[in-house]
């Protein structure tokens, strides 16, 4: 058949990624036949800059990855000439190469599309669902692709965030073996043009990496200080001077004073005790003294 | 909210569903989950539940999309004779192959190690009762004996193990007599100490063995039988003279 849809994704990223991003990058590139690969943005460009390089590329979609303070990874991902886009922090990333994902794919196989049923509930996760699909999507007939339905990506809505997993269709009966990478997408924004514009919507549980490195020293501190305090209070405390209850007059009423008894002087020497043997002391025992055992002549 | 859905709208391309293969549907029904409601409330933390209904979900979304395909005649098995090239390569596979066996080997090897433990301990345990049991059967046997000896029973049954006690019992009235011998008390205390004494009682110094020459052989005792084997040429290791005799030779040589 003739090939219709004419999508293209350019793939790309910012200097300053590590190897994990790369390998993640490449792996896009292979599952996604419809993909572009582009040189290293400098930091120094703005962002709409890569619209222009998308229309060099005649390319109408976008995956741009972008790596902050060798840490945090955030993701692109837009319309180009003039639709929507959304910026995402990317977590948890696992590439094709590790070894516990088994399963394997045709290079450029179509692959189904799986969605949870909460992207149909809220209306920003709809418009989510479809650049996901306008993105991943390979179209039929793409020249590089091969026309067999293989694998299957899984987009799911879990503790706020979106999950993404590739599994391989093994048996007819629904097995499935992951193959590829995976990662999480934690929504910052929605802008509605690319790159830039008005931004559409806003994700209230999103908390920048940096606030939540901040909160994570905040709250050591906070214990830190908070014994501190604890230390200078008991401090104080025991400095206090006490309070000095006044002399009760009642309390010596029922006092006698002892009699007093004659001083003696003593002008003889006691008489000394007899001495009494206190059977119950561990008696020393005298050891006799050993006989020579041979006479000398 | 009303501009994302305005933006929605015009963004939205209707594709056909064949161009897009996106299907929204919730988890295949797990006989082994625990109930409808806790499906919604999936612990993030937990990671092996977490993974589960990730893979539910596909597996729905599959089984959904499948016979779809079908009937749009898009092919959904290889066939065995189409090589193209995988998003893995070979070497990749293999190397994942390996690790696989490997953490396989290593497992069975552990399994077997234990078994070998749990025999051999298995084994200790029977054994100890094996001589615990045969120590059993000495000691009885002997007290048999030696109760024989004593003349309390003179029937030799603990010869035979086979012989079942209810035959003794038919020929006790005879040894009623016999069996009264010792006091109750010595009995008791008998058969609390045991027969005690010297074990074997095999060279006691009595009249009978002191009058038993049957071991005297004169050959031996003067020295004047042939010689056993091994003694050829040396005949003058017996030829020591008598105390009288060597007492006249002393004087003799002074």
């Amino acid at each position: 058949g003739k090939w219709k849809n004419k999508e293209r994704v350019l793939i790309f990223s910012s200097r300053g990624i590590n190897f994990r991003t790369r390998h993640l990058m490449q792996d896009l590139r292979t599952l996604m036949p419809h993909s572009k690969a582009d040189t290293k943005m400098d930091r120094k460009d703005q962002l709409f800059v890569i619209n222009e390089v998308c229309e060099m590329k005649n390319c109408n979609k976008c995956i741009f990855f972008e790596a902050k303070k060798k840490q945090d990874l955030y993701m692109w991902l837009s319309n180009t000439p003039q639709g929507p886009s959304a910026k995402f922090l990317v977590q948890n990333v696992h590439t094709l190469a590790e070894l516990k994902m088994t399963g394997n794919c045709l290079r450029g196989s179509r692959p189904l599309l799986s969605f949870d049923p909460a992207f149909d509930k809220e209306p920003h996760y709809a418009l989510l669902k479809e650049l996901f699909i306008q993105i991943f999507s390979t179209p039929q007939y793409h020249p590089k692709s091969q026309p067999f339905v293989d694998h299957v990506f899984t987009f799911t809505i879990t503790d706020e965030r979106i999950w993404f997993r590739n599994y391989q269709i093994i048996e007819e009966d629904a097995s499935l073996v992951e193959i590829g990478p995976r990662f999480v997408l934690n929504l910052i924004k929605i802008f509605q043009g690319s790159f830039g514009g008005p931004t559409l919507y806003e994700n209230p549980h999103y908390q920048s990496p940096n606030m939540h490195r901040r909160m994570i020293r905040l709250s050591v501190a906070a214990k830190f200080r908070e014994k501190q305090q604890v230390k200078e209070v008991q401090m104080i405390k025991k400095k206090e001077s006490k309070v000095t209850v006044g002399e009760d007059p009642t309390e010596v009423v029922f006092e006698t004073p002892a009699e007093e008894k004659p001083v003696e002087i003593q002008l003889v020497k006691p008489e000394s005790k007899p001495i009494v043997k206190d059977k119950k002391k561990p008696r020393k025992i005298q050891r006799k003294k050993q006989k020579k055992l041979f006479r000398t002549e | 909210q009303e501009g994302l859905k305005c933006c929605l709208s015009e963004f939205q391309r209707q594709l056909a569903w064949v161009e897009r293969l996106d299907v929204t549907l919730g988890q295949v029904a797990d006989p082994v989950s625990q109930s409808a409601s806790d499906k919604d409330a999936v612990d993030p933390e937990n990671d092996f539940q977490r993974e589960m209904s990730f893979y539910r979900q596909a597996q729905a979304a599959v089984l959904e999309a499948l016979p779809k395909l079908r009937k749009l005649q898009v092919p959904t098995r290889r066939p065995d004779d189409y090589f193209a090239e995988m998003a893995k390569s070979d070497q990749q596979m293999q190397k994942i192959r390996k690790k696989l066996k490997s953490k396989q080997e290593a497992m069975e090897k552990s399994e077997k190690a234990k078994q070998l433990r749990a025999m051999r301990k298995y084994g200790k345990k029977v054994q100890t009762e094996i001589l615990q049991r045969r120590q059993k059967e000495k000691k009885n046997m002997l007290n048999a004996v030696k109760k024989y000896q004593k003349g309390l029973s003179d029937k030799l049954d603990f010869l035979d193990e086979d012989q079942t006690l209810s035959q003794g019992n038919k020929k006790g009235n005879a040894n009623q007599r016999i069996k009264k011998g010792p006091n109750a008390k010595r009995r008791y205390k008998n058969q609390k100490f045991g027969f005690g004494g010297k074990k074997k009682g095999s060279k006691w110094n009595t009249k009978e063995s002191f009058n038993d020459v049957s071991s005297f052989q004169s050959k031996v005792a003067h020295n004047k039988g042939p010689r056993k084997a091994g003694k050829g040429g040396k005949k003058a290791l017996n030829k020591r003279p008598g105390k009288r005799a060597r007492q006249k030779m002393k004087s003799r040589a002074r």
